[in-house]
């Protein structure tokens, strides 16, 4: 299982950054979309279906919890979850973030088993990319 | 009590540094006392806050250093690097620099940072004073900088 992963920063570089961190991790992306802010990343969610969000919080035009907040109102894009990354990791803006919908909080710098290790967490995926724990023969239904 | 405040302020900012440049960007400071400065830089990025305290942050860069930022961070060959990249490495690292350090003199307090702005040019008004920190470093690919305003 492969997913569809947006990422929402206003630096070009961290883009390039995390998503390099991403696929260095072994984690399975099929496609890797872009925003610089919150606005653009509703834009792309308008024509594209991604399986997880990672946003900045400190944009120019939307920024990371004005994103949370219009995800929220949408009955099918609050369903996506979105991990925020940024620089502001105070209790308040954690909490914040939370409270918007947040399904996880890395605090920019990060190390890249960091970003795995939320990615993995929050999309409740093993290390092979698959939902779930073990899972039985039993459970295999062959056609 | 001035002094308690002056080094726990340029304390805090050394850890942040460290760790912002360590993590990011591969790069290892090694802190120069205020004889060793040198004036010699060729970029800045800076960065405002506001919240139980205001004021701003500027990271001083010499052409060099920013050239490894951008290598180490985003694996590129010294040829390949624009002055976009450049731009967006520095403001980066402002960013990170600027919120590790509040979050690490009051982590219950959020605060709010301004966007990141970066100018090209030798950068001015270096002097430190009352309130404000002024902090260099040395690396093997030149030096850094950082000046600290704090409002009270």
């Amino acid at each position: 299982m492969s997913f569809n992963v947006l990422i929402v920063d206003d630096s070009r570089a961290m883009r390039a950054v995390i998503k390099k961190t991403i696929s260095m991790s072994g984690f399975k992306m099929d496609q890797c979309l872009e925003a610089g802010n919150g606005r653009e990343a509703l834009d792309v969610l308008a024509r594209d279906w991604v399986d997880i969000i990672i946003s900045d919080i400190n944009m120019p035009e939307m920024n990371g919890l004005e994103f949370l907040g219009e995800l929220k109102k949408d009955s099918l894009l609050k369903a996506i979850p979105v991990i925020v990354i940024s620089t502001e990791g105070s209790e308040r803006h954690v909490q914040d973030a939370y409270d918007l919908g947040a399904r996880g909080f890395i605090k920019k710098p990060f190390l890249p088993e960091e970003i795995k290790k939320v990615l993995y967490e929050v999309l409740g995926v093993n290390d092979e990319g698959e939902y779930g724990e073990d899972r039985e023969d039993d459970d295999v239904i062959d056609f | 009590m001035m002094k308690e405040n002056m080094e726990r302020i340029e304390k805090t900012m050394t850890s942040s540094i460290f760790e912002v440049f360590e993590k990011m960007f591969y790069i290892f400071l090694e802190p120069l006392d205020a004889g060793s400065r040198c004036d010699e830089y060729d970029m800045e990025a800076a960065i405002g806050f506001d919240g139980t305290m205001s004021g701003n942050v500027r990271v001083l860069l010499s052409r060099e250093i920013v050239m490894a930022m951008v290598q180490n961070m985003l694996g590129l060959r010294g040829d390949e690097i624009t002055v976009q990249e450049m731009e967006d490495c520095s403001k980066e690292a402002v960013n990170m620099v600027c919120g590790n350090f509040l979050g690490r003199l009051d982590n219950r307090e959020a605060f709010n940072l301004s966007l990141p702005t970066f100018k090209e040019g030798r950068p001015r008004g270096l002097e430190s004073g009352k309130d404000i920190y002024r902090m260099d470093f040395d690396s093997d690919y030149g030096n850094m900088g950082v000046i600290v305003r704090i409002q009270p």
